[in-house]
C-alpha cells in the first residue's frame, strides 16, 4: 500500500477533500480485480461445469438468481473501488439512487403484465411444436381433425 | 485546491461585507466536485436509466416468452463471452492505473496505461464483430428483409423454403448451357434435396452427393405435417444438444454431450451458398434483443475509444487528471452494464 506513505489525512475524516482519492491504491484495484476475476469465473461455472459440475441444470431459476447475484457483487465492486464512490461525499446519492430505484421499479411493474403474460397458457410448461405450429389457429380438440380441414382447403 | 475550501474562503468574505455576525452560514455554492465530474455523474444517473430500459425490457420478453433459443441454437459462444468480459475487467483496470499515474503526473506511465486501455478496448470490439458475422453468416439478423428465422414448423416456412430453392435455380435454368461445373453441381444439389427418396438419386449423381437426395422432399408435400417440417428444419440448421438434465454420480457423459452442445454440421453449414430459411423458435425476439442490447453496448464502447484517442493527445498532468477520472467513470460504466449483459445473454 505504497500510497498510505503519502497520505496525510486519517481515513474518514476529510469531506470532498482534495485528498479522497488516496484511500483507492493499486494495491487494492488489483485485489478488486482479482476479485472480479473470480467472480466472472463463478457465473461462468454455472455454464463450463469445472471444476465440479454445477448441480441445478434442472433448475434454471436458482442459476439465475446466483448469476445476478454475483453480477450485483460485481457492479457494486466496480462502483465503489474503481469509480472511487466509497471516497465521495454525500452527493453521491443523490444521483445514483433515484436512477437505481427507477431500473428496478421500471422492471417489476413490468412483469405481472408483460413478464408473466405467458405463464399460464400451458400450465408452466412448454408448448410443443405441433402447439406451437398451430398456435395462430383455434385450438382444434383432435389434431387430425384441423390436418384434415387443413388439407381441404 | 477543493471546491470546499474556495467554498469556505468565499463565506468569509461575505461574512465580513455583511457583518450581521448572528447566523454563521457556510455558504456553498456547489456540490464538492468539480463541475466536469457532476456533469458525467448526472449523465451516467441517465445512462443508467437508458439501460435499465434495455435490460428490463430483455427481461420482461426473455421470461415472458412462450419459447426463447438455448444460446446454442442461435450460434452463441459462452467462452467467447467469458473472454471478452475479462477483456473489459482488464480494461477497467488499466484505466484507474492510468489515472493514478496522471495524479502523480507521471505523464509516460499514464499515457502507456491508456493506451493499453484503447487497445483492449479495440480487442473487445473485434470479438464482438467477429460474433455479430457469425450471426450474419448462420442468417441470424434483427429484422427482415435479411432475417432467415422461421419461429415455426409451419406451411410458411416449407414456402419459404421452396422459394429460397427455386431463386437458386431460376438463374442457372435460364442460362441452359452455360452453366459452370459448380453452377451445375448446385442445380444438382437442389434436385436432389427435393428428389423423392424412393425415386433414388438422379442417374449420374457422384457418390458423394447421393445422401442428399430426398432431404427437403416433404417441403414439396402439401400434407407435410408439423414434425416432417421440423425434421427438415433439423436437417438445414441441426439444433445442438443442451446440458443433459442429470447426469448420474460416476457414469461418463457420452462424446456429444461432453462438447457442451456443440453445433452439429447441417445443409446451411455444408452448403454455405443454399442460405436456406432457418427454424428456431423464438429466434426473432431474441435476435431483436440480442443485437439491440449488444449494439447499443458496442456504440457506448466505441465512444469511449474515440475519447481515449483524443485524450492520448492531451497533456496530462496532475493538474488535469479530472480528464482521465471522468472518462475513467464512464468507462467503468461501460464495463458494468456488461456485467449485466454477459450473464443475461449467454449464461441464461
Amino acid at each position: 500500500m505504497d500510497h498510505a506513505a503519502h497520505s496525510p489525512t486519517p481515513h474518514g475524516t476529510q469531506h470532498g477533500s482534495a485528498h479522497h482519492d488516496d484511500h483507492a491504491g493499486i494495491g487494492k484495484y488489483l485485489a478488486v480485480f482479482g476479485a472480479l476475476c473470480v467472480l466472472t469465473g463463478a457465473s461462468f461455472w454455472t455454464y463450463a461445469d469445472w471444476p465440479v459440475r454445477w448441480p441445478f441444470h434442472d433448475q434454471p431459476a436458482v442459476g439465475w438468481a446466483f448469476m445476478m447475484a454475483v453480477s450485483c457483487t460485481k457492479a457494486l465492486l466496480v462502483v465503489l473501488f474503481f469509480m472511487h464512490v466509497k471516497y465521495e461525499a454525500s452527493w453521491k446519492y443523490v444521483l445514483t439512487v433515484p436512477p437505481v430505484f427507477m431500473s428496478i421499479f421500471l422492471v417489476l411493474a413490468l412483469v405481472p403484465d408483460i413478464g408473466l403474460r405467458n405463464r399460464e397458457a400451458f400450465g408452466g410448461r412448454v408448448p410443443s411444436p405441433e402447439r406451437l405450429a398451430n398456435m395462430a389457429m383455434p385450438a382444434a380438440p383432435h389434431a387430425d381433425d384441423a390436418h384434415a380441414d387443413h388439407a381441404d382447403h | 485546491m477543493s471546491l470546499a475550501a474556495a467554498a469556505h474562503g468565499h463565506a468569509h468574505h461575505d461574512d465580513h461585507n455583511h457583518g450581521h455576525g448572528h447566523l454563521k452560514l457556510e455558504y456553498q455554492p456547489a456540490l464538492p466536485l468539480l463541475n466536469g465530474k457532476l456533469i458525467l455523474w448526472l449523465f451516467l444517473s441517465t445512462e443508467i436509466m437508458f439501460f435499465a430500459a434495455l435490460i428490463g425490457t430483455y427481461i420482461v420478453l426473455r421470461f415472458g416468452a412462450f419459447v426463447w433459443p438455448r444460446p446454442h441454437e442461435v450460434h452463441l459462444s459462452e467462452p467467447i463471452g467469458a473472454f471478452n468480459t475479462f477483456v473489459l475487467i482488464c480494461s477497467s483496470v488499466t484505466i484507474v492505473v492510468s489515472l493514478e499515474m496522471a495524479k502523480r503526473n507521471r505523464e509516460g506511465a499514464a499515457k502507456f496505461w491508456l493506451f493499453v486501455t484503447l487497445a483492449l478496448g479495440s480487442v473487445f470490439l473485434g470479438v464482438k464483430a467477429y460474433e455479430y458475422n457469425a450471426k450474419f453468416a448462420h442468417g441470424i439478423y434483427p429484422a427482415l428483409p435479411h432475417s432467415q428465422i422461421y419461429e415455426k414448423p409451419d406451411i410458411y416456412y416449407a414456402s419459404a423454403v421452396r422459394t429460397r430453392l427455386a431463386e437458386i435455380k431460376a438463374p442457372l435454368i435460364v442460362k441452359g448451357n452455360d452453366v459452370t461445373d459448380a453452377e451445375k453441381e448446385h442445380m444438382l444439389i437442389c434436385d436432389l434435396l427435393l428428389r423423392s427418396p424412393a425415386d433414388g438419386p438422379l442417374p449420374g449423381t457422384p457418390a458423394a452427393l447421393t445422401p442428399l437426395t430426398g432431404k427437403l422432399f416433404e417441403v414439396n408435400n402439401a400434407d407435410a405435417n408439423t414434425a416432417q417440417l421440423q425434421a427438415i428444419a433439423n436437417e438445414i440448421m441441426p439444433h445442438p444438444d443442451e446440458h443433459p438434465v442429470a447426469i448420474p454420480e460416476g457414469t461418463v457423459p457420452p462424446e456429444e454431450t461432453a462438447s457442451h452442445g456443440e453445433h452439429p454440421k447441417g445443409l446451411n453449414d455444408e452448403y454455405p451458398w443454399l442460405r436456406l430459411p432457418i427454424m428456431i423458435p423464438g429466434g426473432n425476439m431474441w435476435a431483436s434483443t440480442y443485437f439491440l442490447l449488444t449494439g447499443f453496448h458496442a456504440m457506448h464502447v466505441l465512444v469511449g475509444l474515440i475519447f481515449f484517442v483524443f485524450i492520448l493527445f492531451m497533456r496530462i498532468g496532475a493538474a488535469n487528471a479530472g480528464v482521465i477520472e471522468n472518462i475513467g467513470l464512464y468507462w467503468h460504466f461501460v464495463d458494468l452494464v456488461w456485467i449485466f449483459l454477459f450473464p443475461l445473454l449467454y449464461l441464461f
